[in-house]
């Protein structure tokens, strides 16, 4: 699992706000840099805009509507009168603020603990499916005929989830990539591209395909690099069937 | 829209059912529900200009900051804590569709919708619709909501990922109905 994936598995979380509120801060830093996750999560809130109104409408109090819009015009009001002083407590804060930089270093070091604690909780949910793992799975890679490393697939049935490691396998060729794929009974589900390196294993965390057919298998294979294809172009890898 | 006081007025009869509802039934209290919602519309009229582009629909930013701001007192008045013991005293969490105040179904504005999203999630499989209760409407953690159901906090978050993926799918095509 690389750290982006927890990002990726936590949106909906995110969005939902049921992320613990340490997680919640470490969600929202990383959302001022990542623009994929940032979009996604905009995204998300857009389509279940609604959902909110999944509850009861309650009748407001008698003469809350007119009570609301007063304290509005009143807020507005006042507002115009407070500019000027607005402007001073703004040259007040700017003074103020030269004291605080050197509180920044200590923050910052926060941040890092932080993002830190949080991989740490994202390493042991994902050490969670291979405890709890029903069925694990082992096939040999194959590479031009010869027997090149193998791929484990843990499959934990209560978070449906699966750890898949791959190793042994050397970087794909110029212009190729690994594609992982989940084989269901209507198809060939495309999942992640596998980043493979003969140093160290690759370990992926993967939900079940959002699709209405029951996942019967997984295989790997290799594809060109620019490839979006749902369905495998390259040669096949390596296969498992329950 | 514009800042004009008939409008405005018109404006918050029309959101002001569907945001008491919802921070009603989030706080369990009608008047700190009202004074969140009066926040909402503060934080709306002040925001008013963020609102240029076409995507977003009035109401659900409306229902978005009443969510996030009911969240925010559950968390920082530790109240959830008490809601927690208290829902465990008596077995049940309280109900996600509290009725403060009756009202007109019919004559309602918005009703139509309220059914379209109701009928969504009753459409889920009933353990994800349980988790949606708790973490969307009841603003609980994954934690928390682990150790209530007594499931892996894996299975939490993939039952809320799995609804909120069909509730996006069931949601798409509501068109905003206020202002």
């Amino acid at each position: 699992m690389n750290p982006h994936d927890w990002y990726v598995e936590n949106r909906a979380g995110f969005v939902a706000r049921s992320l613990e509120p340490r997680e919640e801060r470490t969600f929202r830093d990383h959302l001022v840099r990542c623009d994929e996750c940032s979009r996604e999560v905009a995204r998300l809130e857009r389509d279940l805009g609604w959902l909110p109104m999944g509850v009861l409408p309650v009748a407001p109090a008698p003469g809350f509507s007119r009570r609301a819009a007063a304290h509005l015009l009143d807020r507005t009001r006042r507002w115009r009168r407070a500019v000027p002083l607005a402007a001073a407590a703004v040259l007040a804060l700017a003074a103020g603020g030269l004291a605080l930089a050197e509180h920044r270093q200590g923050r910052d070091l926060l941040a890092v603990l932080e993002q830190q604690e949080t991989r740490l909780d994202a390493l042991e949910d994902t050490l969670s499916v291979l405890r709890q793992a029903n069925t694990v799975l082992q096939t040999q890679i194959s590479m031009n005929g010869h027997s090149q490393g193998g791929m484990l697939i843990f499959q934990d049935a209560s978070s449906h989830r699966w750890v898949v490691i791959v190793h042994g396998l050397p970087p794909a060729p110029a212009g190729s990539k690994y594609q992982f794929w989940f084989i269901t009974e209507t198809g060939m589900v495309r999942s992640v591209e596998v980043d493979a390196t003969m140093k160290r294993p690759a370990f992926m965390t993967l939900p079940m395909p959002g699709v209405p057919a029951p996942v019967t298998g997984a295989a790997l294979t290799m594809e060109p690099a620019v490839s979006r294809s749902d369905e495998p172009k390259g040669p096949m890898l390596a296969h498992v069937v329950f | 829209m514009a800042r004009d006081e008939q409008a405005l007025v018109e404006l918050i009869e029309q959101a002001s059912p569907w945001l008491l509802g919802l921070t009603t039934s989030m706080l369990t209290d009608q008047d700190e529900a009202e004074e969140v919602v009066l926040e909402v519309f503060a934080t709306a009229w002040d925001r008013v200009g963020a609102l240029g582009d076409e995507h977003d629909a009035l109401l659900p930013w409306l229902l978005r900051i009443a969510r996030n701001r009911a969240i925010d007192r559950l968390r920082r008045r530790r109240r959830w804590r008490l809601k927690l013991a208290r829902a465990e005293a008596y077995g049940e969490l309280p109900p996600d569709r509290v009725r403060a105040t009756e009202v007109d179904e019919a004559a309602q504005p918005g009703w139509h919708v309220h059914q379209s999203v109701h009928g969504a999630l009753e459409r889920l499989p009933v353990e994800q619709r349980e988790v949606v209760q708790l973490a969307y409407f009841q603003g609980l953690t994954h934690s928390e909501i682990a150790r209530r159901l007594g499931i892996p906090m894996g299975t939490v978050k993939t039952r809320l990922r799995l609804a909120l993926d069909k509730l996006r799918v069931s949601l798409a095509g509501i068109k905003d109905w206020i202002g």
